[in-house]
């Protein structure tokens, strides 16, 4: 009887704490998931041990988050991990619950605790990194198209016009803006976390790694808020080489003049529904940047000035404190 | 929300399979076709491919014991500095780190149950509420039967009119035929002896059930797959797909196939969805296949064990209605002697009452030998 007992409650208990070990959780919440998993796993008083099961279709997932416990540096988290799976603490299986067709049995739905998972940012998930570095290249591949058509080569047919030129900078524009948006959110949170962690700098190593962890969880903090942090990956078929600072998340949108356009609104309409009125305002004053000088392409000529020595700045100051935090660590 | 390259892996390994892969476009990622309920159908065999192709050969997959070294407390100072030159090579750090590391993570620094200390025993001035609660519940004994995980693969076989409660419950191996698992299935049908023998008791009947009729078949995602092993064999299924076919009643077509020639690994099939396995004709199982799994180092090594049974349901066994104490292996119907009908005798109290000291019949009745579906606990 206590066998069974121990065997049912370490079951229920693994499969409790896996569940906040994956997304849609915050980063934290998923670590503590983790210590969790780790201890129950340790200390339980089944022989053999119970063990945690990982479905096929959640493996990708934990792969993807203990590369980032290294990128992090958070090496305790990553320690820990090591160690389960080198113990051999996982079951690798096909779902992540026993099915029996069980059409009586109330199915019962895990409430997940909304303050525990990260914010649902669809607009940063619909508009990424991956996708504007896209455009931006499928938008001067095809500006350049018409070039090369055209009879006059400095100028694209009238004809051929059918689009708005500045449509992908627009877009890069507001998608900056509404992330600023959710910095200045979050900001005042931010800001006591850092200063948190610098006060305790003092003390014995376990004191000195918390606080290292609260820098690395700002760090990742407002690294989750930059759309393009990495390089740009090179793309076989085009030639153009993204300057990282294009797509970063440059906060200068105070500075950025705008034009008004149509699409603009339009655009606005859709992605709007999460920023204030105010942003809003703000938003249609969107101005776009000259990217021309950094491709290796023939240029494109644009209507508007450019503001990309501002960026550029905006970008590598952040990347250089950035930089200086991770020295300290371990 | 725009998802990202979640089906990446094609299904490969499939040359050799007989059906080609299923034009659903199935990719073997097991998801959930009704939710909590059943997967959609995939190739069990590709599926634990695409497991293999994510981990990392020997070092998770092995099932080799855990060196000694392994073991927390008994490793020397040398064996620690290999073991944080694999940790700072994994993580990324410094040796320093690796060893602080091991320090502070270690597992002596779970506070674990002192040596002594019995877990069933609550310490009185404790103000968990959560043990609390538990000792008030350490008197209740709750059983509620689980379906375990089979090594590789798990089918539970059950009775479905009965309390929906598991029969039995297998482990059987991906490698193994369809035909291991019908062997391994005990069902009380199988063992009926047929015929009346209230004339003859002492002649053992020669042939159970199960000797004589030997056809049985395993119902899988549209395909019936009939053991044809002995020529006494018949397709059973035969008569369903007749059915099936006579009018136009919304099934697809049905398939048929040698039991024999099919292992796990070959199949197409949903995790937690009713199958049908038939046997004696009429005697009807329905198989659910609750969980598929990469084996691991802790299940049951020995290949020669598989289909290992992990659970039985335990059933009441019919007492002698005389002696109320053993099993009942008689049943008689018609008796004068019987205050009930039909009436359960265990073999001494049947004999004792119904014959005199030479074998002879007294009285009037039926007996037939009764085989008590507990005869398996």
């Amino acid at each position: 009887m206590r066998n069974l007992e121990k065997n049912m409650f370490t079951k229920e208990a693994l499969a409790l704490a896996w569940q906040y070990f994956l997304p849609p959780y915050t980063f934290q919440i998923r670590v503590g998931a983790l210590y969790l998993l780790y201890g129950l796993y340790n200390t339980q008083l089944c022989q053999p041990k119970q063990k945690i099961r990982v479905a096929l279709k959640d493996w990708d997932e934990v792969l993807k988050f203990q590369q980032d416990l290294i990128n992090a540096q958070h090496f305790d988290a990553a320690y820990i991990f090591r160690k389960l799976r080198l113990d051999k603490a996982f079951h690798f299986t096909a779902m992540p619950k026993l099915l029996s067709y069980r059409m009586k049995k109330k199915i019962q739905r895990a409430e997940v605790t909304e303050e525990f998972k990260d914010p649902n940012d669809r607009v940063m998930k619909l508009i990424t990194s991956d996708v504007l570095e896209e455009m931006l290249n499928v938008h001067d591949h095809y500006q350049n198209m018409k070039h090369i058509i055209s009879g006059d080569k400095s100028n694209p047919d009238k004809a051929l016009s059918l689009i708005k030129d500045d449509f992908f900078d627009n877009i890069k524009n507001i998608v900056l803006e509404h992330q600023q948006w959710h910095k200045d959110r979050k900001n005042p949170s931010l800001k006591s976390k850092v200063k948190d962690g610098e006060e305790k700098r003092e003390g014995n190593s376990q004191e000195s790694e918390r606080c290292e962890r609260a820098e690395s969880l700002a760090r990742i903090k407002s690294k989750a808020f930059s759309v393009v942090v990495q390089a740009s990956k090179s793309r076989r078929h085009r030639q153009v080489k993204l300057d990282s600072s294009d797509s970063d998340s440059a906060s200068g949108q105070g500075q950025i003049k705008a034009t008004r356009k149509k699409r603009n609104k339009e655009t606005l309409k859709s992605a709007g529904r999460k920023m204030s009125s105010k942003n809003r305002d703000n938003m249609q004053n969107v101005h776009k940047e000259d990217k021309s000088l950094r491709l290796s392409m023939p240029v494109i000529t644009e209507e508007e000035e450019d503001n990309e020595s501002f960026s550029e700045t905006e970008f590598t100051a952040p990347k250089r404190k950035r930089k200086s935090r991770t020295k300290n660590l371990v | 929300m725009a998802e990202g390259t979640r089906i990446g892996p094609t299904c490969h390994g499939m040359g050799s399979r007989q059906d080609p892969v299923s034009s659903s476009g199935s990719c073997n990622f097991p998801e959930y076709e009704l939710p909590e309920l059943n997967t959609r159908a995939f190739y069990v065999g590709a599926f634990g491919e695409l497991w293999r192709g994510r981990l990392r050969g020997e070092g998770d997959l092995s099932l080799k014991e855990p060196q000694a070294s392994a073991l927390p407390g008994s490793q020397g100072v040398a064996e620690w500095g290999q073991e944080d030159a694999a940790v700072a090579r994994d993580l990324g750090c410094s040796l320093e780190a690796a060893a602080e590391l091991r320090a502070v993570c270690g597992l002596d620094k779970l506070k674990c149950l002192e040596a002594g200390e019995d877990p069933e025993v609550i310490p009185e001035d404790t103000d968990l509420v959560t043990l609390g609660v538990r000792k008030r519940l350490l008197e209740q004994r709750e059983e509620t039967i689980t379906i375990d995980r089979v090594c590789r693969q798990e089918t539970f076989a059950y009775e479905m009119h009965k309390e929906h409660k598991p029969y039995q419950t297998m482990l059987v191996l991906g490698s193994q035929k369809l035909t291991e698992l019908r062997d391994s299935i005990c069902c009380v049908s199988d063992l009926q002896i047929g015929g009346e023998f209230s004339n003859t008791p002492d002649q053992a009947p020669e042939h159970i059930s199960k000797d004589l009729y030997k056809s049985a078949f395993f119902y899988f995602e549209g395909t019936f797959y009939n053991d044809k092993r002995y020529p006494e064999c018949r397709d059973l299924s035969r008569t369903i797909i007749e059915w099936s076919e006579s009018h136009d009643r919304g099934y697809g077509k049905f398939q048929t196939a040698k039991m024999e020639d099919f292992t796990f690994n070959d199949l197409y099939i949903k995790l937690g969805f009713p199958y049908l396995y038939c046997h004696q004709g009429d005697c009807e199982h329905v198989v659910v296949i609750t969980d598929i799994r990469l084996v691991h180092r802790d299940d049951c090594l020995d290949r020669t064990l598989y289909p290992l049974l992990i659970k039985k349901h335990w059933l009441w066994t019919r007492k002698c209605f005389v002696c109320k104490m053993y099993t009942a292996r008689w049943v008689t119907n018609n008796d004068s002697f019987a205050p009930e009908d039909p009436c359960f005798f265990c073999d001494v109290c049947f004999r004792m009452l119904h014959y005199d000291s030479e074998g002879n019949k007294l009285g009037e009745f039926l007996a037939y030998p009764y085989v008590d579906p507990g005869t398996f606990n």
